[in-house]
């Protein structure tokens, strides 16, 4: 019954009449490779369902007696993986959304055609697609490759952790509207996200201060993905991005956790009363700490006693600009183009 | 030659392959600590709903990805360099171990290390607030008052008469040394979470106990009863503290984490 097994997806797709090379094969090739795919999705869940289960035993028998500072490096470092896991995995998700699903011109109609208009609605972008720095990396890439410019993705990328919803309602939880933190914060964000997208459309060449991987990455879709119907893009988007986020996530979560278990925080603290130094420390404490924008106002708040209202919203408008975790997956090499025009600024 | 294009195929593999595996691992490993209540360990409550969910959407895609057909459009793309290759490799090879990790080495939870570290009772944030209710208190309430109500009650207030009538009823925590007077005088103590154990603060209440190191070892949990008086120590600051009249070493509660 070659009629029963058509194309892998039976809604009708917008690429579906370009045949991929395998599809001018026979009906039995294709049902043969089919079942090499089930074959594949068994071994897979047979494999997640022993780890889980080595998992569950190891935890029962297994007493490694780990020194306590390595133990807990490793529980820091778990800790920051599972927080940022979901977010990532939304960020991937929506992602793919506006890649694969979204139809070109609804993103590309609503923008005005003066490039400052442009950058500002782009800004708030993240009031629909609310990801922190874990997920907008992914989302990022996801507009360049939709035609957006190097400098609108860039701005796109520094005010979605902050000018989301997410974000208001869990800076607005933790301080409400005292010292006026939170407007700060939002202003905070707008504009730095701006100037930065203002300074990088001044470069001759925007695409050029993309790092290598990332450009790589934006380019490889150009011109593939047809014959490919949107199921398995979907697929080849998440298979991708999870490359380059997950490698970088648990690097970064190492180091995290590592800072964590050898600065000792008072040090830090210490710096808090001081005009200039808490805002060094907090842009320090923001880099070593790097908990998601959706997040961080939960954990700076103990130490608004401590530092002043001024520190504490560096840490929120600059933390999610910076956080190590994300800045491994960073679109732009750090050393010429995002850090030293922050530095510039600075 | 044919070692170039072995070399270029492991590394295209481990470039395609290396993200899945780990994320549907991880995603894997997360839903098992959910469903036998380990979660809590690392994050706080309030995020298990959203965790599970989308581990479950990252396990369900990480099976389909495997499943799908392989698209082969990169095996035309020139090898990067030999040392990126490297760096790539090695960057995969640490998240591959941190993963192997994640499924070998049992759940923890954080411990005096990180409790020295962070320096206990190091920030004040809802004060006066809980100082407010824990003085409006009744005897039933005070029973149930954690580490987190008596520290925030020893911070405001070293006024002895406050506590007369106020005992710690069965307070639970685990032991810390304290740094002046190590000899007599231990923390029992929790780790306070807001978000994930990044960021917890480690709260404690300093009890009295001379010798105590030979009895409940650092890390021990313990619940103490008793009431609050003077220091009788010369050599530690600490105006009040806990005076044990029953110790007891007990598990480690499954919600080892104040939230």
């Amino acid at each position: 019954m070659p009629e029963a097994t058509p194309t892998r997806v039976g809604a009708p797709e917008a690429h579906d009449h370009r045949h991929d090379h395998n599809d001018h094969d026979a009906a039995p090739v294709r049902r043969r490779a089919r079942g090499v795919h089930v074959a594949w999705a068994v071994g897979a869940t047979v494999v997640l369902i022993a780890l889980v289960a080595a998992r569950a035993v190891t935890a029962e028998q297994l007493d490694p007696s780990i020194p306590n500072p390595v133990q807990d490096l490793l529980t820091l470092s778990t800790s920051v993986i599972i927080e940022s896991l979901p977010f990532i995995v939304l960020g991937i998700v929506l992602s793919v959304l506006v890649q694969v699903w979204i139809p070109e011109s609804w993103l590309l109609r609503i923008l005005p055609r003066n490039p400052w208009g442009r950058r500002a609605v782009i800004s708030l972008f993240g009031m629909f697609l609310p990801v922190c720095e874990c997920g907008n990396v992914p989302l990022a890439r996801g507009l360049v490759r939709r035609g957006f410019t190097v400098p609108e993705s860039m701005t796109f990328l520094i005010a979605a952790p902050i000018l989301n919803p997410v974000t208001i309602i869990t800076t607005h939880q933790a301080f409400g509207f005292d010292d006026g933190i939170l407007i700060a914060r939002l202003l905070g964000g707008f504009a730095i996200a701006n100037i930065l997208g203002w300074l990088f459309s001044k470069h001759p060449e925007p695409m050029s201060l993309l790092s290598g991987r990332f450009a790589e990455e934006c380019r490889l879709d150009d011109g593939h993905g047809h014959g490919r119907d949107r199921r398995q893009q979907s697929l080849d988007l998440f298979v991708r991005e999870s490359s380059i986020l997950m490698p970088a996530l648990v690097i970064g979560s190492l180091i995290a956790g590592a800072i964590q278990v050898i600065v000792p925080r008072d040090v830090l603290v210490a710096l808090g009363s001081d005009p200039l130094y808490s805002v060094l420390a907090m842009m320090v404490l923001a880099f070593i700490i790097s908990v998601c924008s959706n997040v961080d106002a939960f954990f700076i708040l103990p130490f608004a006693s401590t530092f002043l209202p001024g520190s504490i919203v560096t840490f929120l408008v600059f933390g999610p600009i910076v956080d190590i975790k994300s800045s491994c997956a960073r679109p732009t090499r750090p050393a010429r183009s995002c850090s030293s025009r922050r530095s510039s600024r600075c | 030659m044919r070692e170039q294009t072995s070399r270029g195929a492991l590394w295209r593999g481990v470039q395609r392959w290396r993200g899945v595996v780990i994320i549907g691992v991880m995603a894997a490993i997360t839903l098992w600590l959910a469903a036998s209540g380990q979660l809590v360990l690392y994050i706080h409550p309030r995020y298990i709903l959203f965790t599970v969910i989308m581990a479950i959407i990252a396990v369900v895609a990480a099976v389909a990805a495997v499943a799908t057909p392989r698209r082969h459009d990169d095996e035309g793309l020139p090898l990067p360099a030999r040392r990126s290759r490297a760096v790539g490799l090695a960057a995969a090879g640490l998240a591959a171990a941190f993963t192997l990790g994640m499924v070998v080495i049992p759940p923890a939870t954080l411990s005096t290390a990180t409790a020295e570290q962070r320096e206990i009772n190091a920030t004040a944030s809802d004060d006066a607030e809980t100082f407010a209710a824990a003085s409006a208190a009744d005897a039933a309430t005070v029973a149930t008052f954690t580490v987190r109500e008596w520290s925030t009650v020893l911070r405001q207030t070293s006024d002895l008469a406050f506590f007369d009538g106020k005992p710690a009823t069965a307070l639970l925590g685990f032991v810390t040394p304290d740094a002046d007077d190590p000899e007599s005088i231990f923390y029992i103590s929790r780790f306070s979470v807001t978000c994930c154990a990044v960021d917890a603060q480690p709260l404690g209440v300093p009890v009295y106990l001379p010798g105590w190191a030979e009895l409940y070892p650092p890390d021990t949990w313990v619940q103490v009863t008793g009431a609050f008086d003077s220091n009788p120590s010369r050599s530690s600051p600490t105006p009040i503290v806990l005076v044990p009249e029953r110790v007891e070493a007990v598990d480690q509660p499954s919600e080892p984490y104040l939230f």
